[in-house]
């Protein structure tokens, strides 16, 4: 449960994100499969070397999802219904990987915004992100 | 067999150099207590931890932090033995200060969201690789003499 305080700093992360899904989805995958090798067995599908135009729809529609939490965080779990069916359906990505993925924004975003992402927006957004893992992973078993 | 590759070498010791050990010891662990904050439970003596504002500047998270800093700057020196460099820690943090080892790991995420947020660019993602696999081994080395 997100405090008003912490939507607040969820809402000022989300305003500088908005507006370039793309290119922050495309460098937020770049980041997990470059640090995290593994987790490229999820993204078969974008090829052995996924190219930047791959990166970029992938990356865009990740991050779209991200901003279509964002505007629901008092009702995450109806908003990521269809989203945590795919997961426990389809995709199956192991819960273990969320971590990763969520390690590697808040490098990317502390790369690209340095002091304006304050260690306040960091935590809620850490906060933030968990719980959507927990939501798109709740439907698993 | 090396821990690192030269080039991951490389890219370490050219960004380390850079470095403010002191500083990045003190936001690291302060950041620890804010964005993790049962984390607390290991400095329950360290005075007022009410607030982030409160935690970033505690003269006593800052003094801890360049403490472990400087710790891991010296390991880093090892870092083809990360578990020989360790071992007397590793122990003292198993017998002595009873933390859970996921802390070591947290602490390393953490510590590499501080390098990004100083290097900016620079902190691309094969730098941030070497380094996660750097806090990785520390972290593992740490853990491993406990029983």
């Amino acid at each position: 449960m997100l405090s008003a305080q912490e939507r607040a700093h969820v809402a000022q992360v989300w305003d500088l994100i908005a507006g370039h899904e793309a290119a922050f989805g495309a460098e937020l995958l770049l980041r997990l499969f470059t640090v995290y090798p593994s987790t490229k067995i999820y993204f078969k599908h974008l090829g052995v070397c996924p190219d930047e135009a791959q990166l970029l729809t992938h990356g865009q529609r990740v991050l779209q999802a991200v901003g279509v939490a964002v505007q629901h965080t008092d009702h995450l779990r109806a908003a990521l219904s269809p989203l945590a069916d795919l997961h426990a359906q389809v995709l199956r990505v192991d819960p273990a990987n969320f971590p990763l993925l969520i390690q590697c924004f808040h490098v990317m975003l502390a790369s690209h915004l340095q002091g304006e992402f304050t260690v306040q927006m960091q935590a809620a957004w850490d906060k933030f992100l968990t719980e959507v893992a927990m939501v798109l992973t709740e439907k698993y078993r | 067999m090396s821990f690192l590759s030269a080039e991951e070498k490389g890219l370490v010791n050219g960004l380390w150099g850079k470095v403010n050990v002191d500083e990045v010891g003190g936001e690291a662990l302060g950041r620890l207590l804010v964005v993790y904050p049962w984390t607390q439970r290991f400095f329950q003596s360290f005075g007022d931890l009410s607030s982030a504002d409160a935690i970033m500047s505690n003269s006593k998270v800052k003094a801890h932090g360049k403490k472990v800093l400087n710790s891991f700057s010296d390991g880093l020196k090892n870092i083809d033995d990360l578990k020989g460099a360790f071992a007397k820690l590793s122990e003292l943090h198993c017998d002595k200060l009873h933390v859970d080892p996921e802390n070591f790991r947290l602490l390393g995420n953490v510590l590499v969201c501080v390098l990004a947020h100083h290097f900016g660019h620079e902190f691309n993602p094969q730098v941030q690789a070497a380094f996660q696999k750097v806090v990785a081994g520390v972290a593992s080395a740490l853990a491993h003499r406990y029983h």
